[in-house]
């Protein structure tokens, strides 16, 4: 048990974050080959002025029409998306194992506060799928595979507050909570989690586009 | 006002509930957390002789209370009559670079780890 | 509650058994081997990266439903909204490998031709700013390619390559008209000319095949302000007068390089300044944005200039001058392809201060006015599809209705021909009119004459 415990939040820690940048590399790398062989145009229209106009702009709360029109979704998927690079990143526990395995270390979330934003981020989880059977349009879009990001979301987070709670089964909890979590990363680059990269490329263009040649904005 | 009021009733409700917990877990013996200044998770539980017994690590004291001088660990020699955090202070310094919790993390999970014995999560030293 | 109803008994035919006998024949020339060839080669050969990145980015969050004046139109029927269509047609035939069925595509065709203006909207409404207008004109490409393209665009199509303009206009005609609406306007201006083919002109003007089929007075109208502002003009007397595009919302990418290679040619050859184009929306998109593209020009490789841009430029400058201001109230349609598509939408409310007494602003506005309903190529399907269409316009009606103005402008001949259709169609009370129409109206018809 000790060793496979070991196996996990030592070596796979490192394995699973290997097997994300080199996903994404391959995918990126292979994103820009097809532009190059196919749709070079890109470029010619592609701008920095107006691709980061519109990033930027989509990322103030409520500038974009669309967001005031889904105000409650927008502003629990805006928070969501925040914790989900938050929490991980400035967890007491994940920072001190880094600091002990590797002598990194950077400021860090009270575990109170994490409790409480973890609290949210499950909150959010469980807004996210029953928005996808109440709305009808969403619920129209919606296939087997957007519950299974949900899930797979879910588990690291509802694992480790269960863990941090230490209310059952805490040794299994910690060990579900460490390969859901690595399961994540290595999934990343492989399925629509991918968006965290292409969706920024995505508005890039279409920013450039609306900025570039239409003189028009695109939120 | 009436916040003001509020906030101190739970903190002295918190307090209690706290002070209730502590006081029940006392026949638990402890490490002794009073230098960290916001301890974010319970002491680690610990009973040293007892620890010791099932180890079987009485008769070397110097395995934990180790003696180093600068990088050099020096052999034959222990610590015991010092308290960890006369070396090991709360942030590395650049004579010691192993801060205090990382001292108690990497003392107890290494030993642990390599007799695959013991505690070795977070949870299971520091018990709510 | 009873009108509404009564409404719905009379407009919610069921839109399956829509008959176009284009799409019918095509459907039944096809064998499942060239089905799943040709989509096949569309959705791996002709798509890239970009048609990839938007198939696998879209998290279906539903965002993009309150974009779609279609899916608002039909009281947010889940089938209408911008992804949903992307699901039903291009997931599906991903999915399937190009495997569908007949019916399958009969649906696809529905979807993309007549249920999807390619306003472009839907990628304001995206947080990841997917394109789903150019997925469904991917669909269409797929549906040119299959050979079932609704009958009376694909006629519109046929005669473009035919003729190189919209409306099987022969070419004496097409002098003819010039000449005879030059006539016309010879009683207002005597020396009033219709420049054709004057080689060195500043200007060219260009139209929509349609003006000179059914409303030449547009001509003698723009003729009247060209004069009166003493411009050095001309229009072209062969093919490449036609500005107008339809094979570019069929998938036609071809046929709609050719259409506006011939027009730049045109205009290279009477070695102009630049082109001035009437109030159309979707024939600006053509030539600024999408046919120069596929000839290889970056961006129009002669100086093009919008009828809006270009009256703008004649009353700043004082070339044209207004006698009296237009006294009913007015409310302006910005049409896609000119506010979305090129951000002419301050200009034209400058351009209705100057002209017009009163204005009532239509909201939603500018980039995120709804669509007319009639775009991208759907009021060009013809009688078949009108009743759907009329349906589809609910949310425009109700729109427009709101403003409670007298008279609506809108600059653009497909927005202009669509809102005229629901103005019918619903009882509005409400007049269309062309920018053109009001200049005409209000200027002061004395020649300009430059201050030396």
């Amino acid at each position: 048990m000790h060793s496979f415990i070991n196996f996990i939040m030592g070596p796979m820690v490192w394995i699973s974050f290997l097997i994300f940048f080199i996903g994404v590399i391959f995918r990126l790398i292979g994103l820009f080959k097809q532009i190059n062989a196919k749709e070079n145009f890109v470029y010619t229209y592609l701008s920095f002025k107006y691709s980061f106009r519109s990033i930027f702009a989509w990322l103030i709360p409520f500038l974009p029409v669309s967001t005031r029109k889904s105000p409650v979704f927008y502003s629990i998927s805006y928070v969501f998306h925040l914790l989900l690079f938050l929490i991980p990143i400035f967890l007491l526990s994940h920072v001190a194992l880094l600091e002990e395995s590797m002598h990194w270390s950077w400021v860090t979330l009270s575990d109170s506060t994490a409790d409480s934003l973890t609290l949210i981020v499950i909150f959010s989880l469980i807004f996210f799928f029953i928005r996808r059977f109440v709305v009808p349009e969403v619920k129209f879009l919606t296939r087997l595979s957007d519950f299974l990001f949900i899930l797979i979301v879910a588990l690291p987070f509802v694992t480790g507050f269960l863990a941090y709670h230490q209310f059952f089964a805490y040794r299994w909890m910690v060990i579900v909570h460490v390969l859901s979590g690595e399961l994540m990363i290595i999934l990343i680059p492989f399925t629509r989690f991918f968006h965290m990269f292409l969706a920024p490329l995505t508005r890039a263009y279409t920013g450039s586009e609306f900025g570039n040649v239409r003189h028009a904005k695109d939120w | 006002m009436m916040k003001l009021k509020r906030f101190i009733f739970i903190t002295i409700v918190i307090l209690m509930i706290t002070a209730f917990y502590s006081y029940s877990q006392e026949e638990f013996p402890m490490v002794d957390n009073l230098i960290f200044d916001h301890p974010q998770r319970p002491a680690a539980v610990f009973d040293h002789d007892d620890h010791n017994e099932k180890a079987g690590v009485e008769e070397d004291c110097s395995i934990c209370h180790h003696v180093y001088e600068g990088k050099e660990l020096i052999k034959d020699e222990s610590s015991e009559d010092s308290l960890c955090s006369e070396c090991h202070s709360l942030k590395t310094t650049p004579e010691n670079g192993i801060s205090l919790r990382m001292a108690f993390h990497n003392r107890c999970k290494s030993c642990h780890f390599k007799s695959n014995n013991g505690p070795v999560l977070c949870g299971e030293c520091h018990i709510k | 509650m009873q009108e509404s109803l009564t409404i719905d008994e009379k407009l919610e035919p069921d839109k399956k058994d829509v008959i176009d006998e284009g799409v019918e024949a095509g459907l039944s020339r096809l064998t499942p081997q060239k089905i799943s060839q040709v989509i096949n080669q569309v959705l791996t050969k002709e798509t890239g990266p970009r048609f990839k990145a938007y198939v696998e980015t879209c998290m279906r969050c539903g965002l993009c439903a309150d974009a779609c004046n279609i899916f608002l139109s039909n009281d947010r029927d889940p089938k209408f909204s911008p992804a949903a269509k992307v699901k039903q047609t291009i997931l599906e035939m991903i999915k399937r490998k190009g495997k569908v069925s007949k019916q399958f595509l009969k649906d696809t065709v529905r979807i993309a031709h007549t249920e999807c203006n390619a306003c472009k909207r839907c990628s304001m409404y995206c947080p990841f700013g997917i394109d789903i207008a150019y997925m469904m004109l991917q669909v269409r490409r797929i549906c040119h390619k299959l050979e079932i393209t609704p009958l009376y665009i694909q006629d519109t199509v046929n005669s473009h390559s035919a003729t190189m303009n919209q409306m099987w206009v022969k070419e004496d005609e097409w002098i003819d008209t010039l000449q005879w609406q030059e006539e016309d306007a010879r009683e207002e201006f005597e020396n009033l000319r219709i420049p054709l083919d004057k080689d060195g002109a500043d200007i060219m003007y260009s139209v929509i095949a349609p003006e000179p089929k059914f409303q030449a007075g547009l001509i003698y109208q723009t003729a009247v302000i060209m004069h009166a502002a003493g411009l050095n003009w001309t229009m072209p007397s062969t093919p490449g007068w036609d500005n107008s595009n339809m094979a570019m919302y069929t998938g036609d990418f071809e046929i709609s390089a050719r259409i506006a290679q011939v027009h730049y040619e045109t205009a290279a050859k009477l070695h102009v300044k630049k082109i001035v184009m009437g109030e159309c929306g979707h024939a600006f998109r053509s030539v600024y944005d999408v046919g120069n593209r596929w000839v290889g020009w970056a961006m129009p490789p002669v100086d093009l200039v919008h009828a809006i841009d270009f009256y703008h430029d004649m009353l700043t400058s004082g070339k044209i001058r207004v006698k009296e201001k237009y006294k009913k109230t007015v409310t302006l349609h910005d049409p896609c392809n000119i506010s979305r598509g090129r951000g002419l939408h301050n200009k034209a409310r400058e351009l209705v201060n100057i002209l017009c007494e009163s204005f009532i602003e239509m909201t939603p506005n500018r980039e995120h006015n709804y669509c007319c309903g009639a775009g991208g190529g759907v009021i060009n399907c013809g009688p078949p599809w009108k009743g759907t269409r009329m349906v589809n316009s609910r949310e425009k009606k109700d729109q427009i209705e709101r403003t409670g103005a007298e008279v609506l402008i809108a600059p653009c001949h497909n927005c202009h021909s669509g809102l005229e259709d629901i103005v019918e169609h619903y009882g509005v009370d409400m007049e269309i009119k062309f920018f053109g129409d009001i200049i005409y109206e209000v200027m002061e018809k004395t020649i300009y004459q430059e201050k030396k």
